[in-house]
Parts: structure tokens; sequence; C-alpha cells
């Protein structure tokens, strides 16, 4: 029942930011004019606050399964070596939209789940907003962003081991652990543009330019959606690529070592610790 | 020292007023404000900013006129014609496209500027402390988080020396790999050093601990309340306050359970910092800008098309905005608060 409860709040607050990030392509065309520009005027005000509502919601749910003192201290440090790297990007600016914090928070993700995917993402992008002076009206929805890429790449660590056992079982067996990296390859790259279409929306319905490329509200999804298109294509695809290329770069890189990294302390951080009464030993249990 | 909730509050005031206009009287009078703002806390010792606002406009204004000028073919001055057969660029190119294009950078730069300042004059210190009790485990991964944070960058430096000695030169990515794993070893070291400290000290103790049936129940009506009332507010007009009223009713449940699930976490504080009159002046101020802002809508409107001519000024409008020069006008923090504010640097 709780699990069940607890997807439902996944669902229901994933859908809620995705439909408010998404709300220009869907202001109906059947629209008077007048209600369509009063609900575009206000209509991005509200799309803050449901982002807003939408990750303070998922944070209370993940953080109500109280975390462990293991869960704390790893995801502490983890956010500590992916800031830093930050800085690395705030020092030495790379290739467009080029980030070397991305491959990180979907590495753990992959490795340790979802809900530490999710962590990581949002209070990597808090942590290292707070020190390189990086808060503003842009952080909330970076943090969406980036928790849903961690908490996204645990499903794809969810679905891969499903697979994995599946194939264990077939003459495929050998080859399957190899395919870790290419399958987080692809999906970095995707996340690397999809964070920048994702983040793009934010501001667009405030952006000016030629009137293909802006929003307006109620002229209909296929128009919107192709008036976005040329957007995103001239000012923001050539600096997603840098970013997603980079992902490619570093995971491809770097991937399988941070992974037996991160499992084997993964095994290590199973520990847990019993009252007086019981004997002291290591019993297996989620970090 | 003003509290950090003021200064959050003083932000956002010069975001909604710079968002409001395009008017280039009143945006260049808050860029003089902000920027005043930041002149003062600077003396006072605040946290440098890694990038200038100065600098940032020397990049956004030229940028933002650019492209602007290159792609919007609308205004009655026209300064020369590109090639029709140019995609996109092809077309006159105006004086009020590029005049609209440098407004725009200026806005930014107004935006940008105000945050600067919200990020040098408040500790990191004091943010944290912003954190919701219902996000007390939150609050405390990231307080370890840049706790760590000096830890680990001294460690990069001692990683790339070391590998420097024995001849490692970073020339692609692939060279980083001996100098990032061992750094995320050496960290999720110090990690589990810290988790067995912390499961000494008892904090594992309540670990286990199931949220409560009920709160689960109560975030799962405010979403639905909440999704039901944007898809509402989205594809049927006519129920627009319904909508809206449905929207407020998820984000009321959603706060309700934050405050039921913060109310669990005990919250004590060394030393509590008191609320000064030179809080309440900002907060003044602010909220002087914020109303007329708000109510003020048209006064505000300015546009450089069809032909680019003299913005107006209403003197009214341009006292509001000097309420957002207040932190400007107190007194400096005392000696004893910089000493506060160097020695955290320092740790």
């Amino acid at each position: 029942m709780r699990k069940l409860v607890a997807g439902a709040i996944y669902l229901l607050s994933g859908a809620l930011g995705i439909l408010a990030f998404v709300y220009p392509f869907f202001m109906p065309s059947g629209a008077a004019p007048q209600q369509g520009m009063a609900r575009g005027q206000d209509a991005p005000l509200l799309t803050a606050i449901l982002v807003g509502l939408s990750v303070v919601a998922l944070l209370v749910e993940l953080q109500g399964r109280t975390l462990s003192a293991k869960t704390v201290a790893m995801l502490g440090v983890l956010v500590a070596v992916t800031s830093v790297l930050r800085f690395l990007e705030v020092a030495f600016p790379m290739p467009g939209g080029f980030s070397p914090i991305f491959a990180p928070i979907i590495i753990a993700g992959y490795v340790f789940g979802g809900r530490f995917g999710f962590l990581m993402g949002t209070f990597t992008l808090l942590a290292s907003g707070l020190v390189t002076g990086g808060v503003g009206p842009w952080l909330p929805y970076q943090m969406f962003t980036a928790g849903w890429a961690g908490l996204s790449a645990g499903w794809l660590g969810s679905i891969t081991e499903w697979t994995d056992e599946r194939l264990a079982r077939s003459r495929f067996a050998s080859r399957a652990r190899h395919l870790n990296v290419p399958i987080l390859c692809v999906f970095g790259f995707v996340w690397g543009l999809l964070y920048g279409a994702i983040m793009n929306v934010y501001f667009w319905p405030f952006a000016v330019g030629p009137a293909e490329q802006t929003w307006t509200p109620g002229i209909g999804l296929g128009k919107t959606l192709a008036r976005y298109g040329a957007f995103y294509a001239v000012t923001s695809l050539a600096w997603d690529l840098a970013r997603a290329g980079g992902n490619v770069a570093l995971i491809l890189a770097l991937g399988r070592p941070m992974i037996k990294a991160l499992e084997r302390f993964q095994r290590r951080f199973h520990f847990q610790v019993k009252g007086r009464s019981q004997p002291m030993e290591k019993v297996e249990t989620n970090a | 020292m003003l509290d950090a909730r003021v200064w959050f509050l003083w932000a956002v005031t010069t975001l909604v007023t710079a968002s409001s206009t395009r008017s280039p009287l009143y945006i260049v009078v808050l860029l003089l404000i902000t920027t005043v703002v930041g002149a003062a806390r600077e003396a006072e010792g605040s946290r440098r900013a890694p990038l200038s606002p100065l600098r940032f406009a020397t990049i956004a204004v030229p940028l933002s006129a650019l492209f602007n000028g290159l792609t919007v073919h609308f205004g009655d001055t026209v300064l020369f014609h590109l090639p029709d057969w140019l995609p996109l660029l092809g077309g006159a190119v105006t004086l009020e496209a590029l005049a609209f294009g440098a407004l725009n950078g200026l806005t930014l730069t107004v935006i940008f500027s105000a945050f600067s300042v919200f990020n040098q004059a408040t500790p990191v210190r004091d943010l944290i402390k912003l954190t919701p009790r219902a996000f007390h485990e939150g609050g405390v991964v990231l307080s370890i988080a840049l706790t760590f944070i000096p830890q680990t960058t001294r460690s990069l430096q001692r990683i790339r020396e070391a590998q420097a000695v024995r001849g490692h030169r970073i020339r692609g990515i692939r060279d980083w790999l001996p100098i990032v794993v061992p750094l995320l070893v050496s960290g999720l070291e110090r990690a589990m050093g810290l988790a067995e400290a912390m499961v000494a000290r008892g904090y594992g103790a309540v670990s286990g601990e199931e949220q409560p049936l009920r709160t689960q129940g109560l975030l799962v009506a405010g979403l639905l309340t909440l999704v039901a009332g944007w898809l509402a507010y989205l594809f049927r007009a006519a129920w627009r306050v319904p909508a809206m009223g449905a929207i407020a009713l998820g984000a009321a449940i959603i706060g309700v359970t934050m405050w039921q699930t913060g109310r669990a976490v005990r919250h004590t504080v060394y030393r509590a910092r008191e609320w000064t009159v030179g809080d309440t002046l900002v907060v003044l101020g602010c909220v002087v800008t914020l109303a007329v802002t708000l109510t003020h809508r048209d006064a505000f409107y300015y546009s450089p098309y069809p032909r680019l001519t003299l913005p107006p000024f209403h003197p009214l409008i341009g006292l509001a905005l000097l309420g957002l020069l207040m932190p400007a006008m107190l007194p400096p923090a005392k000696k004893e608060a910089k000493r506060e504010r160097s020695r955290e640097e320092n740790t």
C-alpha cells in the first residue's frame, strides 16, 4: 500500500512538473484572444509556483522515509565532490553548455537508485549554486531538472538490472555486463539535450525575438511546437550539443571506473549497528 | 547585517520590478540602485561575485541587441538591409529592434546584479538556516556538502600535484581519470568515517521509521488537486476562478503537510539572530516599491516600436524605486559581524 501511494506521489509530482513546464504548448487554440492573453500573463508565475510545489512534495516524500546516516554522509560527500567539479566549470569556461556535473549525477543515480539520484541532482545544483553565487530565479528549475535526470537514471539502473538478470541465464550473459556504459552514454546524451530544452521552456514565454520563434498564447499545439523548435534550433541546439557530447565523453572516459568505485562502496556501506543485546554483525540493508 | 529573508525579499522585489518594465530610464535607475547597494555591501567585506555585473552587461547587452536587431525586422528607422535570401536574418535591420534587444540585455543585467548582491551579502550559513524544518535532513546533507567542499578542493589540489610529480599531464578528458577516481574514492572514504561517527552519536537511531500513511495521503491529495486545477486552468477558460481556487487549495494542503512534518523536528539555535530596525526599514522600502509596481503597471509600460521615442518618467515611480536603495542607507555592519564573516570564509 505504502509503495503504491509513494508511486502515486512520484507520478503526480512528475506530471505536475512536466505539465507546468510544457504549459505553453497546451494553451488551446480555441480560447478567445483576450482570455489567452490574460492567462498568458499569469501562467509563468503559476508555473514557477507549481514547479516549486512539485519539488517540495517530492522532497517531503523522499525525506519522510528517514534517511540513514550512511545515505546522508555519502550524499553530502558526493554532492561536495560534484560541486567542486562545478568550480572547475566556473573557473575554466568550457565549450558551450558542457558541464562536468551531469555525468556524476547520472552515474550516482544509476548505481544507488532513483531516490538517491533525485536528491543528488537537486542538492548538487543547490550546494554548487550557493558556493558559486548561482542563486537566482533559475535555481528551482535547475534543481527540478537535474533531480529528474538523477531519478530517471535510477529507473534506468533498475531496468538494466532486471535485463541483466534475464540475460544472465542466456548465452548473452558475458556481453550484458559491458552494455552499461554505452547505455549510460545514450542516456547522458539525451539528458544533455533535454536539460537545455526543459530549461528553455521556463523563460521562453518571456523571450523576445522574431514572431516565428516566440510564444503567443492560444495558437495551438502544432504551431507552438514549430515555433519552439525554431527557437531551440537557433538559440540552444549547438550549446546543448556541447553538453550532450561532454556527457558522453565523460561517461565513456570515467564511467566504468566510477561505477566500479561506487558499487564497491555501496557494498561497504551495507552495515547496520545492532543494539547491545544482540551480537554485532554485518547485515544486508539498503543504504 | 540584514536578515537573509530580508535580502531575499529585496532581490525578488528587484526581479519583479525589472521584469515589469522596458523603460530605459527605470531600468537604469534600478541598475544604479543595485550597483550602489552592491558597492555598500562590498565595503563591509562581503563575498566577491565570480562574475561582476559590469562584465555581465558587456556580454549580455551587445549580444541581446545584435540578436534582436538581426532577427526582428520591425520598426520605422531602417539602418540597412540584409539580403532576403539569408534565412532568418534577411530583411531590414532597424534601430528600434536594436534598442529593444539592448533593453532586454539591460533588464537581464539588473536581475543578475540583484541576485549577485543577494549572493554576496548573505552568508551561506544564513541561507542554510532558511531551510524549512520539514527538510531537516536535506539541511544536514547541505551542511555536510558545504563543509566538505573546502576539504575536497584541497584534496583535488593534492591529487593533481601528486600526479604532476609522476609526470602526468592533462591533455584530454581521459587524463582526468587518475584525478577524478582518487578524488571520488577519498571522498567516499571520508563519507564512510563520517557515517560511522554519525551512527556512533546516535544519528541512525531513528532510521527505518516510515513516512506516516496520512502524510503520504495528504501529499497525494494536494498534488491531485494541483494537477486538476492546472488542467482546468489550461483547457477550460471559463473555469478560471475555480481552477485558481483548486491550485490555491492544493498549495495549502502541501504547505500544511510540510508544516506538520516539520513540527516533528526540534529546532534549536545556539545564538538567535534578533530582528533589527534596519530589517524593518528594508522590508518597508520593498513593500512600497512592490505596491507601486503592481498597482501602476501601465505607467511602467514602454515600447520602442514602431518608432523610437523618449520614454516617459513619472516622479512617483522614480521615488518608489528608491525604496530599494534602503540597504545602502543603513549604517555599516559592526566589526564583530565582519570578523564572523571572515572566520566563516577561512573555514
